[in-house]
């Protein structure tokens, strides 16, 4: 790329955004949307032709874990290390990946600069775990032995686009009926872009024109992908766990071929092997019945209030939101009630923030009403950094009507008329959707000037986040708004004071804001009639983990912690005991199975150290080790800290390093003691919320499962969990297939064909690729205690 | 206005004020790193840390604004400790020598760098003031001391250690040489007398040091000259009996009388002695059992005298022991530096003063370098080999070999020892550094692409005070945060040079950066 070419490129780019200080995000973001990377002569020029200063553009660019520095190769490989891949061995796979692509440890990338290497906090497909996205295709359930499998999957995926587009039959008539395909992130990655292609396809192939139907998350993450074929007349029937080469099937169960086709049944084996659950030794695929027990199960104790109308509307289409009774919660407060009304009928439902704090959101509407200052802002909080969490990314993606009316409202009752809706980069998706429904509300009349012939004005726009857990912190994700390092201030004041440019601000959480509208048309005490005495409604969990059905649910308040494991998750797979569950994230705590049966409710978690936090529900079996655990949530923190305070920014990482020493053995009885200690201080001494909150993995773990603590002392894992404390060995079991020595990657198995095989211990990493490709169940995995 | 209680005192003060700002109306000090008056608080070292005892709330008082009835403790155990705690994180992470381990390794703990350093610059009459601080015979230590300090030194990691010794020989002779011998500069006489039994090393560097004090001393020996085992125990090849006398005659110009051949318990009594002086000094040398009964100061048989290793107090009153009198050495600059710990006891002493030992400062330890550390100091010094003195006869390093030598010391101690606030609160709340160990440290690194400025990143405790001063003066690229979390680290934009980043506000950061992370070159002199 020549300097000039650069230079012009630059200065078009910033001349469509902006020159303001705060138009230092969105700029950094287009050069890498343009080049894959930030290059430094990029940025120089943008100081030379804007406010920004290098000192601020250096700042910021290195501050959010979305900039690169350094070029990338062609692809880039995603390994989402989230709290429910972790669980599921995402380090073994990165580090597989690293092996098989032989990725420079500096640039990640390999030597043919083909793929570059990157952990993600969260894809958001917890379900599928562990996952992996090179460029935009996902691929679930990974194991170290498929990852050849997977580049070359990759690489045939790319020469196919490469030559072939999609073929779309126009000259049709229309059939009655329709078919309706979840198009969720979580669905997408489980594959149901390719089904939709294939749909597509087929039906263009057979010459059958029937209306195909994007529907937002159905919150069945673990039956993706669905499709549901409602025909008039006839029952709906929804297929689960479908597979592009299934369609052509399925469209001859329910329509007639207009000509012969063979149905070889050739099904994409391979694909099937890498994207299916390989805990079934066989994939099925059947209709699925919504009465069929498992389902019922699931969907039985949920209550859908955010989620209302699930996988039943297209997310975008405004007037089948409007036939659902959208926007008429807005009419009835823009048109009917006073603002202190609007925030008296907030205040009566009991809502609280569902960003994870639970302050009464009546009271924080108050708070920036009662400012006196003509300029107040509304911000909607879509960052949603929790590794183990993506309620808010299912909310924006399925329902941005139903959140934009919300916002709408909550204008509305606190005055104010300019809003922004904070949504992370990394879901590009929501981003489209949001983008797409606040154009059609504009063109509607429902934003803008006098919006629904009110004398009520309101302007909306998207800010997209650029990768920075700490900026869910409203003080760090107003700097950031502001275009300065998502660094937290003290509060007060608090935003509702002086938030964005220094205006009172109303900033809630993407949750929150798409209950509101129900609440109106439901009334408050409806709502208030769910959940416990202090915590009313629903609350949205991603739960995912060990259980047998994880996605998205949405389950009132006051509901038992056993209930939400036990009959929505069909409990724990595999036959395993049911150890703990992790609530709340980073933030949150790890409750174990004896206190499983107290109800879902701010206070209560609090009660037992746990936290709402942002919504990730993680259950954990007899495999999960909680020492491992809390150094998993750690190495989040210390690594999301903005780094500003010292006991955050050094805290975080002290107990970092215990808690890695005694996850490789070599911890000592007053490491415990300087862990509990220092988790108290951080806790007490943090500036901000994360810091605050970011010992509790640690102080709950050490509280429940203080004997797994003082086990790694004696060098004892007993979830055989930390590499550093156990050894793979072959029993007798071992049938000589030499399965396991050709799939070492590190040839600690010598091959002998029809022999007992043994693991030289010392060159095994413990990637536990032999376990997983033993057909016999012949590795074991032990550790004891010195 | 908002009134509020701090330590138990109401204060009334603007809605807008801050808790620390209310505590300086008060003429509570609170310690503060990352707070700079004039700007904007960026609450980060948590060194401001005050309670509010309603809410039970640590808060950073720093930033955190004052309510109505806010009850706030500054000093509590609670709120000292979790300062404790915050310094003890901080210097976790500081990678730096407050002390270089030559100076820690010298008994008499001179400031051998600053030395060197002067010696360097060929300011040989400030070196030998840095010298006699500690030393009060530096050039006959400089011929015989077994120098504990280059067994030490740094630099011996690389080739072979510098040249200390004979540096400070180099130092002390040119001194005596010089027209005007350096005599250092005495308090008003305090009429206070202190008898010294034994002239050897302790017993002239006590001496030394009370002179220096205001008080008069007396030193008896049962020998000709003075100097004990300095004018007999040593080959006269080695320290010929010219350079001994020179050093005494420094001592004796300060006013110190030698009362020879006189032996204690033959020709005079102990207790008369006792009698005679507001304290005694027993640096007889090694003392046999039946002459150290007659004084009636309780010792250990076959060893010597008892006293207390730290402040050389004995059993008796006034009394106090050292030097091979109570434990037999041989290194002479041991017993030269307890003569001059005795002194600071008696000084003590004489004054009615508790008899402490005199407080070692602070001091922030690398522990063990590594090749990189030393790679990356080795940089901006002299990098040729140990200069032996050519003059092989007289063992005497010249000027130009003198300079040389100096010049390839690594400059392991901090440039701002004194001016570092870390330092001076980690003394006052009694951190630990080594309360959360660093296993995987950073590497020493030394940016010096400037004329008179340093950076030294592991010194950095991130509190910005130099990001918002190159900010405020619009410094074209100034420093700015680079990164995020733990591995924040302070940074030219554009990987500039030091020199670009701080063109005009150097000299403010340097004075305001609370560390030695930003520093003079030169760094500070101490006397």
């Amino acid at each position: 790329m020549s300097q000039e070419l650069l230079l012009y490129d630059i200065d078009t780019l910033v001349e469509s955004i902006g020159k303001g200080p705060d138009a230092v995000i969105p700029i950094l973001q287009a050069i890498q949307n343009k080049y894959r990377y930030l290059p430094q002569a990029a940025l120089q020029r943008v100081c030379e032709i804007t406010d920004i200063t290098p000192a601020a553009i250096t700042g910021v660019a290195s501050f959010y874990s979305q900039f690169r520095h350094q070029p990338v190769g062609e692809h880039t490989i995603h390994v989402c290390i989230g709290t429910a891949c972790h669980v599921k061995g995402a380090e073994l796979v990165y580090e597989s990946f690293q092996r098989f692509l032989k990725t420079d440890p500096i640039t990640d990338t390999d030597p043919s600069r083909k793929f570059t290497l990157q952990k993600v906090a969260c894809l958001g497909c917890c379900t599928l775990a562990p996952v992996v996205q090179i460029d935009t295709v996902t691929y679930g359930h990974v194991q170290p032995e498929g990852i050849p499998g997977i580049i070359q999957d990759f690489s045939k995926f790319v020469r196919k686009t490469a030559t072939k587009g999609l073929k779309r039959n126009t000259n049709h008539v229309r059939r009655e009926g329709e078919i309706r395909i979840g198009l969720g992130s979580c669905c997408i990655a489980g594959g149901s872009g390719q089904v939709q292609e294939a749909l597509l396809q087929t039906l263009s192939e057979q010459n059958i024109h029937i209306n195909v139907k994007r529907v937002g998350c159905v919150g069945m993450c673990h039956q993706t992908p669905l499709v549901e074929i409602a025909l008039p007349g006839k029952k709906p029937v929804v297929y689960n766990k479908v597979q592009p080469g299934d369609i052509l099937a399925i469209i001859h169960n329910h329509f007639r071929p207009r000509g012969i086709y063979s149905i070889t049944g050739s099904l994409n084996r391979f694909m099937d092997s890498l994207i299916a659950d390989r805990t079934d030794t066989e994939i099925k695929k059947y209709p699925l019945d919504m009465r069929d027990q498992p389902v019922a199960g699931f969907l039985g104790p949920q209550v859908h209030i955010a989620t209302e109308n699930y996988g039943i509307i297209d997310p975008l289409d405004l007037d089948e939101y409007r036939r659902h009774g959208g926007f008429t919660a807005l009419e009835k407060c823009l048109l009917h009630s006073t603002p202190d009304e609007v925030i008296a009928t907030i205040k009566n439902s009991g809502l609280r923030g569902r960003g994870g704090a639970g302050f009464p959101t009546g009271m924080k509407w108050d708070l920036v009403k009662v400012q006196h200052n003509p300029d107040k802002y509304i911000i909607c909080n879509g960052d949603e950094g929790d590794p183990g969490a993506f309620m808010d990314r299912m909310l924006l993606e399925s329902y941005p009507y139903r959140i934009i009316e919300g916002m709408i409202i909550g204008a509305y009752a606190v005055g104010a008329h300019t809003g922004y809706l904070y949504i992370r980069a990394e879901y590009p998706l929501a981003v489209r959707r949001i983008n797409q429904a606040l154009d059609n509300c504009r063109q509607a009349g429902i934003l803008g000037n006098n919006l629904l012939n009110s004398s009520f004005s309101l302007t909306l726009q998207v800010k997209e986040g650029a990768g920075a857990f700490v900026c869910g912190e409203e003080s760090a994700l107003i700097a950031s708004m502001e275009g300065k390092r998502g660094m937290p201030r003290i509060r007060p004041p608090f935003p509702s004071e002086q938030g964005l440019w220094g205006k009172p601000t109303l900033v809630n959480n993407t949750e929150t804001f798409a209950l509101v509208s129900w609440i109106f048309r439901h009334g408050a005490e409806n709502f208030a009639k769910l959940g416990t005495l202090r915590s009313k409604g629903t609350k949205v969990f991603a739960l995912a983990g060990k259980i047998n059905r994880g996605g998205l649910i949405e389950v009132p308040m006051g509901i038992t912690i056993r209930e939400i494991v036990e009959n929505i998750g069909g409990g724990i797979a595999g036959g395993k005991t049911f150890k703990a569950v992790q609530i709340g994230g980073p933030s949150g705590g790890c409750v174990p199975a004896e206190l499983a049966d107290i109800g879902i409710d701010y206070e209560a978690l609090t009660g037992v150290g746990a936290m709402m936090g942002s919504g990730g529900l993680l259950v954990m079996d007899e495999n999960d080790c909680m020492v491992d655990i809390a150094r998993y949530f750690l190495s989040f923190t210390q690594d999301q800290s903005c780094g500003k305070c010292t006991f955050c920014r050094i805290g975080t990482r002290r107990m970092l390093d215990i808690l890695e020493r005694l996850c490789a053995g070599q911890g000592t009885e007053q490491d415990i003691i300087n862990l509990e200690y220092l988790a108290e201080k951080t806790r007490q001494g943090s500036l901000c919320g994360l810091g605050k909150s970011a010992p509790n993995p640690i102080l709950t773990t050490l509280k429940y499962f203080r004997h797994e603590y003082e086990e790694h002392l004696d060098g004892y894992c007993r979830a055989k969990k930390c590499k550093a404390l156990i050894t793979y060995q072959v029993n007798d079991n071992c049938n000589g297939c030499t399965r396991c020595a050709q799939n070492c990657p590190v040839n600690a198995i010598t091959l002998i064909p029809y022999q007992k095989h043994s693991i030289d211990t010392s060159v095994c990493i413990r990637c536990d690729t032999c376990r997983q490709v033993c057909p016999v169940n012949a590795v074991e995995v032990h550790s004891c205690a010195r | 206005m908002c009134q509020i209680t701090i330590n138990g005192e109401t204060v009334n003060v603007a809605k807008t004020s801050t808790i620390l700002q209310a505590a300086r109306q008060l003429g509570i000090t609170i310690p503060t790193l990352c707070y700079l008056e004039g700007l904007e608080p960026f609450t980060s070292c948590m060194l401001c840390v005050v309670k509010e005892q309603k809410s039970g709330k640590l808060l950073p008082s720093c930033s955190a604004r004052v309510q109505e009835g806010m009850i706030i403790e500054t000093d509590s155990d609670e709120v000292q400790a979790a300062r404790r705690d915050a310094l003890e994180l901080l210097l976790s992470e500081h990678i730096g020598d407050c002390e270089a381990p030559c100076q820690k390794g010298c008994p008499a703990h001179m400031n051998i760098p600053q030395m060197l350093r002067q010696i360097a610059a060929g300011e040989l009459d400030k070196a030998i003031l840095t010298i006699k601080k500690d030393i009060a015979l530096p050039a006959v230590l400089g011929r015989i001391c077994p120098a504990p300090c280059e067994k030490v030194c740094n630099r011996a990691k690389i080739d072979e250690p510098v040249s200390i010794c004979l540096l400070k020989r180099y130092a002390a002779d040119a001194n005596l040489d010089s027209s005007v011998s350096y005599i250092p500069a005495s308090l008003p006489l305090t009429g206070k007398r202190v008898a010294i039994i034994g002239s050897g090393p302790t017993g002239l560097a006590a001496a030394f040091h009370l002179l220096q004090y205001g008080h008069a001393c007396d030193l008896y020996d049962q020998n000709e000259g003075a100097g004990g085992t300095l004018r007999y125990g040593v080959d006269p090849d080695k320290c010929p009996a010219s350079v001994l006398d020179s050093e005494i005659a420094v001592i004796a110009k300060l006013g110190a009388r030698f009362i020879l051949q006189k032996t204690i318990g033959k020709d005079i009594a102990f207790a008369e002695l006792r009698g005679n002086y507001d304290a005694v000094v027993l640096a007889t040398g090694v003392i046999d059992d039946s002459l150290a009964a007659l004084t009636g100061v309780p010792f250990i048989a076959g060893k010597g005298f008892a006293a207390d290793a730290k402040t050389f107090v004995t059993g008796v009153a006034g009394v106090f022991a050292g030097g091979s009198a109570v434990r037999e050495s041989r290194m002479a600059i041991r017993s030269v530096a307890q003569g001059k710990t005795i002194a600071y006891s008696i000084h003590l002493y004489l004054q009615k003063k508790d008899i402490a030992p005199l407080a070692g400062r602070f001091n922030s330890s690398i522990g063990k370098l590594t090749i990189d550390d030393l790679q990356a100091m080795l940089k901006l010094v002299n990098t040729g080999s140990r200069k032996s003195p050519a003059d092989t006869d007289t063992d005497c390093l010249t000027a130009a070999e003198a300079v040389y030598e100096a010049s390839r010391c690594l400059r392991c101690d901090c440039r701002k020892p004194e001016g570092c606030k870390l330092r001076q609160y980690s003394e006052e709340y009694n951190a630990d550094q080594k309360h959360y160990p660093n296993i995987n440290r950073k590497n020493v690194e030394l940016i010096d692409q400037h004329n008179t400025v340093i950076y030294e990143p592991g010194k950095c405790i991130k509190c910005g005070i130099c990001v918002q001063i190159t900010e405020r003066s619009a410094e074209k690229l100034g420093l700015t945060f680079i990164g995020r979390g733990f591995n924040v680290r302070i940074g030219i934009p554009f990987n500039s040079e030091l020199a670009a980043g701080l063109s005009r506000v150097a000299e403010e950061c340097v004075l305001n950066c609370p560390t030695g992370a930003l520093a003079h070159k030169k760094g500070e002199e101490k006397q």
